[in-house]
């Protein structure tokens, strides 16, 4: 038994189950054949007793029409008649094929002669009635009648019917025989599987799992499993065998893994093979490993150099990095103030431009104001110009006045003379002149009254004159005053046009700062900027030196832990 | 306050007013009731007041067409022409030492006549004729001698001088005749 290999016993297990599988299939063949015969001559049992009782059927049709026209004479009650006639004989056709011994067809032979007999009586009858009438057919139809027929076939049923019990007991015994024989076959097979798998399972699935375990313990890298010892031949013993070579190959593998680990790199591994991919590559990476420590114990020295100078080095960045931060947050500090002194200058430059609009403004009204001034000045010299002229002729007319007071001055005189003769006149007539006298001394007194009025007149005419003379003197005054006004106002209008045009060029000029301070400040705007940008640059500097101090410390400690870790290594 | 000032007017005026009205009420003197009136024409020679009788003047004429005589006192200004009647001017202020103020259209000439003697007497100023008591004229003045005493009738009490035209017609002195000696 021990000497068949696994596969040897799984067949001849199968084999055994196919061999129990072929008797119970012909067993059960043979058993279905004799339940179907039985069956089919069941069938034809009932088959010919149907066509039997059909034909019976249409044998009493056959009656009943012959009777029925005997009754009543009206050609319709011969249709179920007619019917009949042209069945009965594929009927009787019919039951002779489902009976097939002798005397089956002997009988039916003679059910076949008496149903002809009927057949023409009931032909004979219709003729009757037609010839004869109703009586001569109620004659024959009285005559003879069916019990042959019903007898023979009553006789044939019976037949039928005991064959068909006979059929139906011999169906149930073989139903029977072949459930047995399934029960029996199914049960042994059933038995025989269980056993048979049982023991193959069990001398394969065993062993099986003991090295499934073991495969598992290598899978989670423990090597000190013991491989079952067995005497096997069989598929299952080369397994285990190869199982145990592979768990001492890991082993060896493993102890010089071991001593790698420990540092000793002077171990070397032999691989098993040329194809031995892990012991290949355990040597090269061995080998590999040799090289790389050695190279990482220089890489650690240069390392250890280069850090410490980084180190120095980037404390240096750090230190510089802090003072470009300071020097930047100076240079924001002092662009940020020299953005407000732009931003104070353009609004000092933008007053500036809205003072000079508005003195321009102004002097422009100024210089429209002068202007006006110059034409009311050249109006008020025309006035005075009049008033000159006016002045000279009132100077005339006070001449003329003057004239005619001397004019009526001498009258007065004359008249004063005049009324001193007539007094003396007066005077020498005595008493009778002294009327006259009081007219002379009238006439005297009117010609005083006319010069003293005379001497008024004349006083007022001379301060009129002195005014007349004052007021030509003031006119003239006056109009030299306007003409040099007139200058002036000329001089103050071309000073205004040039102050205008000084404002003008001012308020141009402010304009041009405003806006080039704009530009400035939007300058500066961007250089604050800049410089907010340059500082938060030179704050990620400062922070990125630390980091950069800090890495560089990490790195050196790095080295020195590298050295001491690679002095650990034997090479 | 020219309310006040309206006032204070109109009292001065009331004031004049009245002073006329007094004046005028006043009954003049009559020369009959109280003795012998002079009628007198009164004139003026520089600042002084003289007068003449009117018996012997003749008209009084304004002083035109001066024919200056040479070879003549320097009291006959020269010669007048008065209705074809030649006339001598005599410049009395020669006589009473009165400062010589030149002469103008405005020079008066008081012609007085006695019997057939007639001269133009050179006055400023012509006043006028005014009636004077004859007897109240003053004596001249003790410090007037000379030609001035004989010429002067008598002083008024307002210091009018009143000339005596017969006594300076009479005299001699006012006859010139005089020849000069080639």
């Amino acid at each position: 038994m021990m000497k068949w290999s696994v596969g040897t016993k799984i067949a001849s297990g199968f084999a055994l189950m196919v061999l129990i599988l072929v008797i119970v299939g012909i067993v059960v063949f043979a058993s279905t054949n004799a339940l179907i015969d039985s069956s089919r001559a069941r069938q034809r049992a009932y088959e010919a007793l149907r066509g039997i009782s059909e034909t019976f059927s249409l044998v009493k049709d056959v009656e009943i029409g012959a009777r029925s026209y005997a009754l009543n004479g009206q050609p319709e009650s011969l249709q179920p008649y007619r019917a009949a006639l042209e069945q009965i004989a594929a009927h009787v056709r019919d039951a002779r094929n489902w009976m097939k011994n002798n005397s089956q067809q002997q009988q039916l032979d003679r059910l076949e002669r008496l149903i002809q007999q009927r057949i023409a009586k009931a032909d004979e009858i219709i003729r009757a009635r037609d010839t004869h009438g109703l009586q001569g057919a109620a004659d024959l139809v009285n005559s003879g009648a069916m019990d042959d027929i019903r007898s023979l076939i009553q006789e044939i049923e019976q037949q039928e019917n005991t064959a068909l019990e006979t059929y139906v007991e011999a169906t149930i015994a073989q139903a029977d025989s072949a459930l047995k024989t399934i029960l029996l076959g199914t049960i042994a097979a059933a038995v025989l599987s269980t056993l048979v798998a049982f023991l193959i399972t069990r001398n394969i699935s065993i062993p099986l799992q003991q090295l499934t375990r073991v495969a598992e313990q290598l899978t989670v890298g423990k090597l000190s499993v013991v491989i079952p010892q067995e005497r096997r031949s069989d598929e299952v013993g080369v397994l285990m065998h190869a199982f145990d070579r592979l768990t001492q190959s890991m082993r060896t593998m493993a102890n010089a893994a071991e001593q790698i680990a420990s540092g000793d790199l002077r171990t070397t591994v032999s691989p098993q093979s040329d194809e031995d991919t892990l012991g290949n590559a355990f040597a090269r990476m061995s080998g590999n490993l040799n090289d790389q420590i050695r190279e990482l114990v220089e890489g650690a020295n240069v390392l250890g150099a280069a850090a410490s100078e980084i180190v120095a080095t980037t404390s240096q960045l750090a230190t510089t990095a802090n003072e470009t931060a300071a020097a930047v947050s100076e240079t924001t500090t002092t662009v940020e103030e020299v953005r407000q002194t732009a931003r104070l200058a353009t609004e000092k430059a933008k007053l500036v431009a809205d003072a000079a609009e508005a003195s321009m403004q102004a002097s422009e009204s100024g210089r429209q104001s002068a202007d006006s001034v110059v034409a009311s000045i050249e109006r008020v010299r025309q006035q005075m110009d009049v008033i000159a002229a006016g002045m000279i002729r009132l100077s005339e007319q006070s001449q003329a006045i003057g004239q005619i007071i001397a004019m009526v001055d001498d009258i007065a005189s004359q008249s004063n003379l005049l009324a001193v003769n007539a007094a003396i006149e007066a005077a020498k007539a005595g008493e009778h002149g002294k009327g006259f006298a009081v007219v002379a001394h009238e006439v005297k007194s009117l010609a005083d009254q006319s010069r003293q009025a005379t001497s008024q007149v004349r006083t007022i005419l001379t301060d009129i004159q002195k005014a007349t003379s004052a007021a030509v003197m003031a006119t003239d005054e006056g109009g030299k005053v306007v003409e040099s006004g007139a200058r002036e106002t000329a001089t103050a209008a071309a000073s205004l046009q040039t102050l205008a045009n000084n404002a003008s060029e001012s308020a141009q000029a402010a304009v041009q700062i405003a806006a080039s301070n704009q530009q400035q400040l939007v300058g500066v705007d961007q250089v604050a900027g800049a410089m907010e940008s340059i500082r938060q640059a030179s704050t990620q500097n400062v922070a990125s030196a630390k980091q950069l101090e800090v890495a560089a410390r990490n790195v050196n400690e790095l080295g020195q832990r590298l050295k001491k870790i690679v002095d650990n290594y034997r090479i | 306050m020219s309310r006040v000032e309206n006032q204070d007017a109109e009292s001065s005026v009331d004031a004049i007013l009245r002073a006329r009205a007094k004046a005028l009420a006043r009954v003049p003197e009559s020369g009959s009731a109280r003795g012998s009136v002079l009628e007198v024409l009164k004139f003026q020679l520089g600042e002084e007041r003289y007068a003449v009788a009117s018996k012997y003047v003749v008209e009084v004429h304004p002083l035109v067409d001066l024919a200056p005589l040479p070879c003549t006192p320097a009291f006959l200004r020269g010669i007048v022409n008065v209705r074809g009647r030649v006339t001598p001017v005599i410049d009395i202020k020669q006589f009473f030492d009165l400062p010589d103020q030149g002469l103008t259209d405005l020079h008066r000439i008081i012609l007085v006549r006695d019997s057939d003697l007639e001269i133009g007497l050179l006055a400023d100023v012509v006043i006028g004729v005014t009636p004077i008591e004859a007897d109240a004229l003053l004596p001249t003045l003790a410090t007037l001698t000379g030609i001035r005493a004989e010429y002067l009738l008598g002083v008024t009490a307002d210091r009018m001088t009143v000339l005596d035209v017969a006594r300076m017609l009479a005299d001699s002195r006012l006859i010139v005749d005089q020849e000069v000696n080639s």
